[in-house]
């Protein structure tokens, strides 16, 4: 397979990179090849959205950078250093409520810090400001239960930025929720990130969101995969309500949606077509 | 008309009762079968909670011990209770050791089910913050799976107390069941009623107390 956009691997010491890595997978009918070769960069500073078909790994490339799988080729790189296994400098968001039901929203948002060891009085400081960055102030004292699904990725959300993350996972953050809220949300997520400047990598099926999120949009193949395209997003920042009328906006969009139809058409059959 | 034999009026169990609640012997064996009760409960916590983590963590050992797990809940393990007896003697050995084998399957079995039903986001959370396993026991496991744990613990107590009033109905050298039987054998049947009387106002305590504590800790842990 060859690389579609050219890589410095060895680069800047501090960036996320994927150099050829693969992954295989063992099943019953015998081998399967998820991700055939992906190499990229996240540099400083800078939000990436993945987006592809289903089943075409990109949770396995997101869970590979948060060291939960190790690629059975290749390596990813935080920093320098090889992941080989969950680090303290990478935080991660999923789709599921991952809310600890029995704890309070402060001690959920502080659970990250706690494991970490950080001492109860620095953590709850912490806690409390990502739970007003993220909108939840007057919440602390709730538990998951009397929070509606947006606002427990709210919590999720905090507590991922309190662990102060050198990279920012996110599976499908908001794939869980009704399209209003998930609008609404990624708008806030973007106000957030504006303050925290984190480097985000961010799965997603939605591509208007991957759009109005990124700096960049790496499109994936279908099985066996690799990073078919990364698209720039040249849209200024900050984006305000809006941003999705613009005529750039349009053509980005557009020109996502074609690179993903293909890919969408390869693994659903000839015969398919999409709405 | 009931024969006496069999039942005596309330009025003459309460006047019983007001006797024999006084008296040394009556302490000593209420103190004997709560003792009993409750070490039998907690061998049965001890042992049953790492068996049923056990069976969790090696599902093939959960899949092989499960089916005869299942089979010592289901046989009336008293029948071992006289080969008990005449190994360890009349003393509160034998009815502990029933009794803890009685409590501690529930919990076991639950506590196994209970991780089980632990929704697979949160082992990912645990892990992808690096958290150790004890952390992970102690932070994550054990507080997501205690509302689903507390009725096997719950059961495993109501067995500690049935298994030690039985035990001891049938041949002890104290307790309050021990009491019960010996009048039932002895045709006292009012004192036999008197006791039958304490043993329910315990049990119903007991059952008060531990409803009491399960909605707490679910009003903690939901």
């Amino acid at each position: 397979m060859s690389q579609i956009f050219p890589i410095d691997t060895v680069g800047h010491d501090s960036d996320v990179v994927f150099d050829n890595i693969g992954m295989t997978f063992g099943t019953k009918t015998g081998v399967t090849q998820a991700v055939a070769n992906v190499s990229g960069v996240i540099p400083e500073g800078k939000f990436v959205s993945v987006i592809g078909p289903s089943g075409c790994g990109k949770s396995t490339l997101l869970d590979m950078v948060g060291g939960l799988l190790k690629p059975t080729k290749g390596t990813v790189s935080i920093n320098g250093e090889t992941v080989t296994g969950p680090r303290r400098d990478t935080a991660m968001v999923f789709q599921e409520d991952s809310t600890l039901h029995w704890r309070t929203v402060l001690d959920n948002v502080a659970f990250g810090l706690e494991v970490k060891g950080v001492p109860k009085a620095d953590r709850y400081e912490s806690a409390r400001r990502m739970i007003e960055l993220v909108g939840l102030s007057g919440f602390e004292d709730h538990r998951p239960g009397q929070l509606s699904g947006g606002m427990k990725q709210r919590v999720a959300i905090a507590r991922a930025l309190a662990m102060e993350p050198r990279v920012l996972l996110m599976d499908e953050p908001f794939g869980a929720l009704d399209q209003q809220t998930r609008q609404f949300i990624g708008r806030e997520l973007l106000r957030i990130w504006e303050k925290t400047r984190n480097r985000v990598l961010f799965i997603t099926h939605d591509i208007q969101e991957a759009v109005y999120l990124s700096d960049e949009v790496w499109v994936m193949s279908a099985r066996p995969s690799v990073v078919k395209e990364v698209v720039t997003i040249d849209l200024p920042r900050p984006r305000p309500e809006g941003t999705h009328t613009l005529p750039r906006f349009r053509e980005l969009e557009d020109h996502l949606w074609e690179l993903v139809k293909v890919e969408a058409e390869k693994t659903l059959g000839p015969g398919a077509r999409l709405a | 008309m009931v024969s006496q034999s069999l039942m005596v009026p309330p009025s003459e169990i309460l006047i019983r009762l007001a006797e024999i609640v006084p008296t040394d012997r009556f302490g000593q064996d209420v103190a004997r079968t709560l003792t009993t009760i409750l070490v039998s409960f907690t061998i049965g916590l001890v042992l049953g909670v790492p068996l049923g983590i056990f069976l969790w963590r090696v599902p093939a050992a959960g899949r092989i011990l499960e089916p005869f797990i299942v089979t010592g809940y289901a046989m009336p393990t008293l029948l071992f209770y006289p080969v008990l007896l005449a190994v360890m003697g009349l003393n509160a050995g034998p009815i502990i050791v029933i009794a803890a084998s009685m409590s501690l399957i529930p919990i076991a079995l639950t506590t196994m089910v209970a991780l089980n039903a632990i929704k697979p986001i949160l082992h990912k959370l645990a892990n992808s913050v690096s958290a150790s396993p004890r952390q992970y026991y102690l932070k994550v496991l054990f507080p997501a799976a205690t509302p689903l744990i507390f009725p096997g613990v719950k059961l495993g107590f109501i067995y500690a107390v049935i298994g030690t009033v039985a035990m001891e109905f049938i041949l002890a050298s104290q307790g309050v069941g021990f009491r019960a039987g010996f009048y039932y054998r002895e045709l006292n049947t009012a004192d036999m009623w008197a006791y039958i009387a304490v043993v329910i106002v315990l049990s119903v305590l007991v059952n008060g107390v531990l409803t009491w504590l399960e909605k707490r800790i679910r009003r903690d842990m939901l």
